[in-house]
């Protein structure tokens, strides 16, 4: 405690500057045109020091963590001390400190008396920015030139003045200008709060308090995730998992691996072994990686962390160029969420291996992202984007949430009435889908389907699914949850359709979208009979199922559980399953070494 | 013969009650909320009052009641079974709810469970388009079936919210006619007669809420009614709504859901008259008692209201960011902030080294270490009783004893001595920690609004409001503090300035260019008309019943609306052409820009406020309190942080404020503790609010 000079001081400056980066992300959520940035709040604000390291991040989107000090560092590497009051800076290249285009960063830089003091950062996901597929997040372009448009950081004003060029091009090379230019004000704005409010800071705690405060700010994240981390056993735990393919090379696996090594405070993340950089669209650069990788094991470490570098300080990620999990030119990027995503399971793997019972098992795989574009007769363009998820893997000690965001991606869902006023689409179906959820003594949150009707005359219907051959893996005896499901027609010719696709709709065209169940935990055989009761009665566990998975039998006229009747299906499947011991990782359904005996009347 | 308006608020551990002469006299009574029978609490309360002032039932002309009936049984899940009908394929709609949850990287996180279960959600095979076009008609059979599904299931409530029904509502009525065909009694909310508005999650959500407390609110009511009746009480019964309008009790039972938030609304809806009284423009509102701190906004002498929320969402620790906890709720409500810092919070040091303070509360039992019933670890308030804020020996007149100085031992070894710092400095901090806390919900109603603090008053009331307001103010520049009377009991006080009010809205989806004129007026008028029944009912008619409009406006394509008034006159192309000027300009100041007039605006939907207007003069503009007040203390050293030290601070009652004092001096009341550092001067208005400016 000796390092924090006044523990009061301290405490206020702290409230102070994550009420900052908040009151940033408000402005944003205030002031922008697009259902992107608020419905998905698919953005983030935040403040870093002179130098660009991270001081306070607001609490909007857990995949934007570790992007604001790379895209920085870029900054400052190209910039140096070619910087003064009253600039902007503006990029998205992932090559140069980006994510994947659709991401555009906005920072200022803040002065005091000619000094700079800190950095107000901004980064939001923009409705379009062009490229070859309306809504730039296709995820079967093959290289980062058909994407969109690029931008290496620039200065988009200049002491004060803004670069007119720079926004004519961007005005010309996407599609809905007007939500773009609406945003990126939306953008500054945000700055503009930043640097109003830490004027106010500097001048109750003086430009030295200030700098000594923020440093602070860092140490005492810093502080608090080793103390947690020292709590955690030493050693060293791997994990792989799969994403099926990238939509190019159909069938063609893609691995992902990762190695969490632990020595006292420290904690290394090391992707070494992940698939080379593939064709598709999905390829991460490192800072998402890094997102993935500070987003598995913050879920281990107790709430209240600060979000900032001294989070980072104490845990390393490596992942090596050239992979998957770290893209270089001319790696497509735009659909990298599903990367991610992956590699948040693999975390949760990893992390489940060295604390059993703190950890869930995998949940549907993140974000499907559905994308429907065309043009209306009068040539004006539309453009639908659903990202939409929400079975979470079981946890050691409760069910897997059923219709609940992703940890890595807290989006909320698009209204169905909203949608069908403003798009040519309907929704036919939006409801869970029994007999998909991984069994368990904790089973894995159910999946919903939803069914989308196509009513203009024609359209590019685009689709990045994933988790069909690769299941949501269950853990300690837990069954993996049931793959993904695609379907055209479903009422009609109901044609099965690969898990990525890009294809043309007409008018009347129903798409069918499944998500895959959740991976359940612990030995089915222990669940509670009153919660596989409960679960039948509400229709997402069939009876059948209920006894052929947890060997319940339940009484369907009367709804109660048949004693007797579980007890002796309970130990025919034991001895049939025959288990040495129980399963740490299951990614098949267990096999009986017998087949399981007919249902017998109850 | 004088006559009484009566304010009666009933909080988790009191129920407070206020009468309100046409005199200015006002008699208090704080009692102890009996848990489960609210409604005796209250005739009790009242029946102690009439043997202490002589007064009996037939002086009450009016009682006014906020209440957490509705909140609680929601918090508790003690509503009704409820069954719920809705769109074949959309089953789900109120367990997938938004997807969203309130906290990061927290694999612990549990959804709300649904209020109705999956087995008590029916399904109809029906379709309606977004523009009103049954796609597929829903069959008697069908509707029947799933009627007496639920029936046969013995539900107590029914709620019935079907896809697009805002558009056209013909399905809904079929299944609506045949339930009150059926089962007259039942409990019964159907989504376009509560609310005809776009977004179904939000409007299932607030559909069931209302349906699922029906039961309850009605039985409470019921048995209010008798209650008072057998005391021989005939005033009539108004409630406090979540939007700070007052309604019968009535209409309270058939919408409950507009009653929700019923509890917060009444000390801002009393300071904001007392603003207007004062002819202050703009207030903040900061509220705080033992567990929570609460603040709004009043701007223009209008209340700032949010247009949904959540109930039994939790207490705000950090950001408004995160949501996704709670019942979502569809109906206008005053908007507050809340952060869970009040007298009972605890004060601890993280695994940081750093001094915190809440959200976890030493609660009524065991309390602050100074209550000496066990309580162990230091709290807000033991910190002001070592600060010389809070009177060493006692509260609430005597009636709760204190023990500074088990209070300071134990700050010293907890707080004070791993923190290396004097007992008095880290009181003095945990004080600004606490103060800190509640500036992020002030914050949240006015900054994160665009709005600046400094050209607000702020108005403090609660019991522990008035202590931390000072501080508070000087840590946001602000320079002017309004500690109204009777503080302490404000949120029923305040219950006496409210006015009968009702709000109706509707989505109607139409660009304003190429509307049908005459559509959008007949839609207007049967809003119109229900608010007009509706104050008919409760008697307002002619010049009592006052109607104001708002259109909620977006250019088209936008993802999100403004809502603009709109003035009184007939629907025509001047109107148009008024309405896209007033958004236009609304867009600027939101947004900082406008589109040109090439840009087509777009009518999202229509709200209608029905105002029933009162008889006479409301609040006298002076009140006085008929409790005698007691001698004051002597002065007492008071901490006012190391700059200035310990000062011997003078203790006075408010009476005693004749001109204007200069800090440091305390205001010491029956029901709250008013702070008055050194550097502000304090003085008395001739409403009775002591008047601190920094």
């Amino acid at each position: 405690m000796a390092e924090i000079r006044d523990p009061i001081a301290f405490e206020l400056f702290k409230n102070s500057v994550f009420s900052i980066a908040d009151e940033m992300a408000l402005t944003v959520f205030r002031t922008t045109y697009s259902g992107v940035l608020k419905d998905n709040m698919d953005y983030s604000t935040g403040l870093a020091d002179g130098d660009g390291k991270l001081v306070a991040q607001g609490l909007t989107l857990p995949g934007h963590l570790g992007s604001v000090p790379t895209a920085l560092a870029s900054i400052m590497r190209h910039y140096g001390e070619d910087m003064a009051e009253g600039d902007v800076f503006i990029m998205n290249d992932p090559f140069d400190g980006g994510m994947h285009l659709p991401d555009i960063f906005v920072f200022k830089p803040l002065y005091h008396q000619g000094e700079r003091l800190a950095f107000a950062a901004t980064v939001c996901h923009h409705t379009d920015v062009g490229g070859r597929v309306a809504g730039s997040n296709a995820s079967d372009s093959t290289e980062i030139y058909a994407e969109g448009l690029r931008i290496a950081p620039l200065k988009l004003y200049e002491a004060g003045k803004l670069n007119k060029t720079i926004m004519t091009f961007i005005e010309r090379n996407v599609r809905l200008p007007v939500k773009v230019f609406g945003d990126l004000r939306a953008q500054l704005a945000a700055c503009h709060i930043a640097e109003k409010q830490f004027a106010e800071l500097v001048a109750r705690y003086g430009p030295d308090g200030t700098k000594l405060y923020m440093k602070e700010t860092i140490d005492y994240a810093e502080r608090l995730t080793r103390a947690a981390l020292a709590k955690l056993p030493d050693g060293e735990w791997s994990f792989e998992d799969w994403i099926d393919d990238d939509g190019i090379d159909y069938g063609k696996p893609i691995r992902l691996f990762v190695t969490i090594r632990k020595t006292g405070s420290q904690m290394v993340v090391d992707w070494t072994g992940t698939h080379p950089q593939v064709k598709g669209a999905i390829n991460n650069t490192l800072s998402f990686t890094k997102a993935a990788s500070y987003c598995g094991v913050r879920s281990v470490l107790p709430q209240g962390i600060p979000n900032n570098e001294g989070v980072f300080r104490a845990i390393d990620v490596i992942c090596p160029p050239g992979t998957v999990g770290n893209g270089v030119l001319p790696a497509a990027c735009a659909a990298r969420g599903l990367t991610g995503f992956r590699m948040t399971d693999c975390m949760f793997g990893a992390l489940a291996m060295m604390l059993p019972d703190k950890v869930k098992a995998a949940g549907d795989g993140g974000n499907t992202g559905i994308s429907i574009g065309g043009y209306h007769a009068d040539r004006s363009p539309f453009i639908y984007v659903d990202f939409t998820c929400g079975a979470w893997g079981a946890r050691p000690w409760a069910d897997g949430l059923d219709g609940n965001s992703h940890m890595f991606a807290n989006m909320a869902s698009h209204s169905i009435e909203v949608t069908e006023a403003e798009h040519p689409i309907q929704l036919l179906a939006y409801e869970f889908v029994a007999d998909k959820a991984g069994a368990g003594k904790y089973r894995g949150g159910v999946p919903f389907r939803r069914d989308y009707r196509f009513i203009e005359e024609e359209g590019t219907l685009q689709v990045r699914s994933d988790r069909r051959d690769h299941r949501p893996f269950g853990l300690y005896g837990g069954s993996p949850g049931r793959p993904s499901e695609n379907y055209l027609n479903p009422d009609g010719e109901n044609r099965v359709l690969p898990g990525k696709l890009t294809m043309t709709v007409k008018r009347g065209d129903v798409f069918r979208h499944v998500l895959a169940g959740a991976g359940g935990w612990g030995d089915p055989l222990e669940r509670a009979p009153a919660a596989v009761l409960k679960d039948v009665r509400n229709e997402l566990l069939s009876p059948a199922k209920a006894e052929a998975d947890y060997g319940v039998v339940i009484d369907t006229a009367r709804w109660t559980v048949n004693g007797p009747a579980t007890e002796a299906r309970r130990a025919a499947l034991r001895q049939a399953r025959s288990w040495p011991e129980v399963p740490k990782v299951q990614r098949e359904d267990p096999v009986f070494r017998a087949p399981p005996p007919a249902r017998r009347r109850a | 013969m004088i006559t009484y308006r009566v304010g009666v608020d009933i909080g988790g551990t009191f129920t407070d009650i206020v009468l309100l002469g046409q005199d200015g006299t006002i008699h208090t009574a704080k009692i102890s909320s009996s848990v489960g029978n609210y409604a005796d609490a209250i005739v009790e309360g009242l029946t102690q009052l009439f043997q202490e002032t002589g007064l009996d039932g037939s002086v009450l002309e009016e009682i006014r009641h906020g209440t957490t009936v509705a909140s609680n049984a929601i918090l508790e899940h003690k509503g009704a079974r409820t069954g719920l009908i809705t769109t074949k394929g959309f089953r789900d709609i109120l367990e997938i709810r938004t997807l969203r949850m309130p906290r990061l990287y927290d694999i612990a996180w549990t959804k709300p469970p649904p209020l109705v279960e999956r087995y008590l959600r029916q399904v109809v095979d029906e379709r309606i388009d977004a523009h009103g076009t049954v796609e597929r008609a829903l069959s008697a059979a069908d509707a029947e079936r799933a009627v007496s599904g639920l029936l046969a299931e013995k539900v107590e409530a029914i709620a019935v919210c079907l896809i697009n029904s805002f558009t056209n509502p013909v399905h809904e009525l079929m299944i609506a006619d045949i339930v009150r065909k059926r089962a007259p009694a039942l409990p019964l909310s159907v989504s376009y007669e509560v609310l005809p508005e776009i977004k179904e999650y939000e409007r299932t959500s607030t559909v069931v809420v209302n349906a699922y407390v029906m039961p309850i609110v009605s039985g409470y009511l019921r048995a209010l009614r008798r209650g008072l009746d057998e005391a021989g009480i005939p005033a009539r019964l108004l409630l406090m709504q979540s939007n700070g309008g007052l309604t019968t009790d009535t209409a309270a039972a058939e919408r409950p859901m507009n009653i929700i938030e019923s509890g917060p609304a009444g000390g801002v809806i009393g300071a904001q008259a007392l603003a207007r009284a004062k002819g202050l423009k703009k207030i903040l509102t900061f509220d705080m008692g033992g567990t929570t701190a609460k603040a709004s906004m009043v701007e223009d002498g209008e209340v700032t209201r949010a247009a949904e929320y959540s109930v039994g969402a939790g207490i705000m620790i950090g950001s408004r960011l995160l949501t996704g906890a709670g019942y979502t709720l569809k109906v206008p409500a005053i908007d507050l902030a809340e952060v869970g810092a009040g007298g009972g919070s605890l004060v601890w040091i993280d695994a940081g080294g750093s001094l915190q303070i809440g959200p976890e509360s030493a609660g009524a039992a065991p309390g602050p270490v100074c209550y000496d019933k066990g309580g162990e670890t230091p709290t807000v308030t033991d910190a002001n009783v070592i600060l010389g804020y809070i009177n060493p020996l006692h509260l609430v007149g005597g009636a709760l004893k204190l023990n500074a100085g088990k209070a300071k031992t134990s700050f010293a070894e907890k707080v004070a001595k791993p923190l290396g710092m004097a007992v008095e400095l880290a009181a003095y901090g945990a004080h600004q920690i606490a103060a800190s806390n509640m500036i992020r919900a002030i914050k949240s109603v006015s900054t994160e609004r665009g709005r600046d603090p400094r050209e607000f008053a702020l108005f403090a009331f609660g019991g522990n409001g008035p202590l931390f307001a000072c501080g508070m103010a000087r840590a946001l520049s602000m320079s002017r503090i309004v500690v109204p009377p009777s503080a302490g009991l404000f949120s029923s006080f305040g219950l006496l300035y409210a006015d009968v009010e009702h709000h109706y809205a509707r989505t109607f989806r139409r660009l304003l260019r190429k509307a049908d004129l005459a559509e959008i007026e007949a839609a207007w008028t049967a809003l119109a008309r229900q608010a007009r029944e509706q104050l008919k009912i409760e008697g307002f008619a002619g010049p009592k019943a006052r109607l104001r409009r708002s259109a909620s406006l977006h250019y088209q394509g936008q993802s999100y609306e403004l809502t603009v008034p709109m003035p009184d006159g007939p629907i025509d192309a001047a109107m148009v052409v008024h309405l896209e000027e007033a958004f236009g300009r609304e867009h600027e100041k939101t947004y900082g820009h406008r589109a040109g007039p090439e840009e087509p605006v777009e009518l999202v939907a229509m709200q209608v406020i029905g105002m029933g207007l009162r008889d006479g003069v409301g609040v006298p503009e002076q009140v006085r309190s008929s409790r005698i007040e007691p001698s004051p203390p002597p002065p007492r050293p008071a901490y006012f942080g190391p700059e200035t030290g310990w000062l011997e601070t003078p203790v006075l009652r408010r009476s005693d404020l004749a001109g204007t004092r200069a800090g440091p001096l305390i205001v010491e009341e029956y029901d709250a503790t008013c702070v008055v550092p050194p550097g502000a001067r304090a003085s008395l208005d001739t409403a009775g609010n002591i008047v601190i400016e920094l």
